[in-house]
């Protein structure tokens, strides 16, 4: 156990974006709130309180998350990759760690130790937020910033959101660590090459489009499996000509029983687990570039 | 006492080409062991499988060990130092010590900075900041502060200046050897580490084509230099290497009468170096 906190403490000290992006990020949203324009601020005070602060909640939580979905699939490609690119892989291996624990850092860093870390930086921008909002603008809009359920409500959609992510994605983030113990260079096209080649091979050949369908519905369908859009009640506020469509609450709208057991995220998971074990064998195999 | 490493049959392929071909050789605890080659003769790959970086055919045991199968249980007695600066150029000196120390059971801290201590290195470097030498100097004092019963050098020395070499090997001698150690070490410059060995494996073409003590290599080899008029005397004492300098040929003999050989010249013990190129350029067997 101590060893696997001592392997996710060196990814951390490797990969310094880890941190340091959401620093960034979260600087420069405080920077739009303590120098932005008040009067936009305050304009439309018609919308409702509630409305308003969902949207600021979700605006800087989606931000931060998106961010955190392209670094994490860098950071996959990159990890098992740059060590041997450099032969300090060589030093790694000097050491009593096995190849499997060494691969499970890396995974356990990219689905949970980097989005609970954009999480934690997303929460404590949207508290500083509020506050400086609050200050600056009038009461009215820097009510709406401080609903506490909301706020709960996001801690427990952000939470959900990393696990679903963490399960949907392991089939994605396998064949990225994949690719990443294999290639010898160019990481990048390596991990679109091989999809591309069999999305084209199989329309030519069968004139079928399944891979293509598949992998479309694993990038773009986890908010269709985890959320229950057809149950939960939807809250629509109109300002100007535009509605604005909001979930009236979160606890009808996150569906955990129905993404455990969707077969897609069960046939996802099980062929993620056989692409991490295709990892951990390249990892003991290739140890030079 | 069984020994620390035993091979049997090592054989390594790439695709066609055998980098190592039925290899036998045994490495006893308590020994400095040079395993000595030309390039491409396998050095590099029989470290590799010794280490468990590598996949092979044959029986391999290090330490009692399969080392491919059981690399992380091998890597508790056995530490190495893969060529020089592997170190990751991102890592802080400090970094280094604390992670060896969080992982390793047998990294003993106090004497990781007691051997940095002596050198210009501080912690708060980066590996990247630090000279070559600097950065050998800093994987030494890590590996060296590991109670390992094997240590594996694979040519470590390769680009460091000479007084930075001299450094490393006195290092090497006087801090870590005793008699409860065994290394293992690759080198080019054979001359630098035979004063310190005391056993040498010769390979070449994925064969072992020496496998001896320094001690025996005294009884077992020896040379003579004779002008061009004794040659033919010489010659007829089977000699399996000549090397012709300054007017003069000298003869290598392998188990030879020595008596005879003293009436022919003056008979000395061949150096490691000498030896190896004999070995290696004359018939080996």
């Amino acid at each position: 156990m101590n060893t696997a906190v001592w392997l996710v403490r060196r990814e951390i000290w490797e990969n310094r974006a880890i941190w340091m992006i959401p620093l960034v990020i979260g600087g420069c949203m405080l920077l739009v709130a303590l120098f932005g324009r008040v009067d936009l601020m305050t304009a439309a005070p018609e919308v409702p309180s509630r409305a308003v602060g969902q949207i600021f909640l979700v605006a800087v939580g989606a931000t931060f998350f998106t961010v955190m979905s392209v670094y994490a699939t860098w950071y996959l490609l990159d990890c098992l990759y740059a060590d041997r690119k450099d032969r300090s892989v060589l030093f790694w291996k000097s050491l009593p760690i096995s190849d499997a624990m060494t691969v499970m850092s890396k995974l356990a860093t990219a689905l949970i130790v980097i989005p609970v870390l954009y999480f934690v930086a997303a929460d404590l921008t949207t508290l500083m937020m509020a506050f400086i909002i609050s200050v600056r603008a009038h009461a009215v809009v820097g009510g709406a910033l401080w609903h506490a359920d909301l706020w709960l409500q996001l801690q427990v959609l952000w939470l959900y959101m990393i696990a679903a992510t963490a399960v949907w994605f392991l089939p994605i983030a396998g064949y990225l660590l994949v690719v990443s113990a294999w290639a010898t260079r160019a990481v990048m096209l390596w991990s679109i090459l091989p999809p591309i080649a069999l999305i084209i091979g199989e329309r030519w050949f069968f004139g079928t489009h399944v891979i293509a369908h598949q992998i479309g519905v694993r990038l773009v369908s986890l908010p269709a499996v985890a959320f229950n859009g057809k149950l939960g009640s939807w809250v629509t506020t109109v300002v100007d000509h535009d509605t604005i469509r909001t979930p009236a609450s979160i606890w009808g709208f996150l569906d955990p029983v129905g993404f455990v057991s969707n077969p897609q995220t069960l046939i996802g998971a099980a062929l993620g687990v056989g692409l991490i074990a295709c990892a951990i064998q390249l990892r003991t195999r290739r140890t030079e570039i | 006492m069984s020994s620390l490493i035993e091979a049997h049959d090592l054989t390594k392929k790439y695709g066609a080409h055998l980098a190592l071909d039925r290899a036998a050789f045994n490495v006893e605890a308590g020994r400095i062991v040079g395993l000595i080659g030309p390039n491409g003769a396998g050095k590099t790959t029989a470290l590799r499988a010794i280490l468990g970086l590598t996949s092979y055919e044959g029986q391999l045991r290090v330490l009692g060990h399969e080392p491919y199968r059981e690399r992380t249980a091998l890597m508790q007695d056995a530490c190495f130092i893969a060529d020089v600066a592997v170190l990751p150029s991102w890592l802080r000196v400090d970094q280094a010590i604390d992670f060896v120390a969080g992982v390793h059971p047998r990294f003993r801290r106090d004497r990781a900075l007691e051997l940095l201590a002596r050198t210009t290195v501080t912690g708060r470097r980066r590996i990247r900041e630090l000279s070559k030498g600097m950065k050998t100097q800093v994987h030494l004092a890590l590996t060296m502060a590991i109670d390992a019963k094997l240590l594996v050098l694979d040519e470590p020395t390769l680009g460091l200046d000479i007084l930075a070499r001299r450094a490393f090997y006195d290092a090497l001698v006087n801090d870590y050897m005793d008699e409860t150690r065994t290394i293992l070490i690759t080198t080019h410059q054979v001359e630098e580490v035979e004063n310190l060995l005391t056993d040498v494996l010769f390979i070449d073409k994925g064969r072992i084509v020496l496998d001896s003590s320094l001690d025996s290599i005294a009884s077992r080899y020896a040379a003579i230099a004779v002008a061009a008029g004794d040659l033919d005397a010489a010659r007829a004492e089977k000699p399996f290497y000549e090397r012709r300098m300054l007017g003069k040929v000298v003869l290598y003999f392998e188990q030879p009468n020595f008596e005879r050989l003293q009436t022919l010249g003056e008979v000395h013990t061949p150096s490691v170096s000498d030896l190896f190129v004999a070995k290696l350029s004359g018939g080996a067997e």
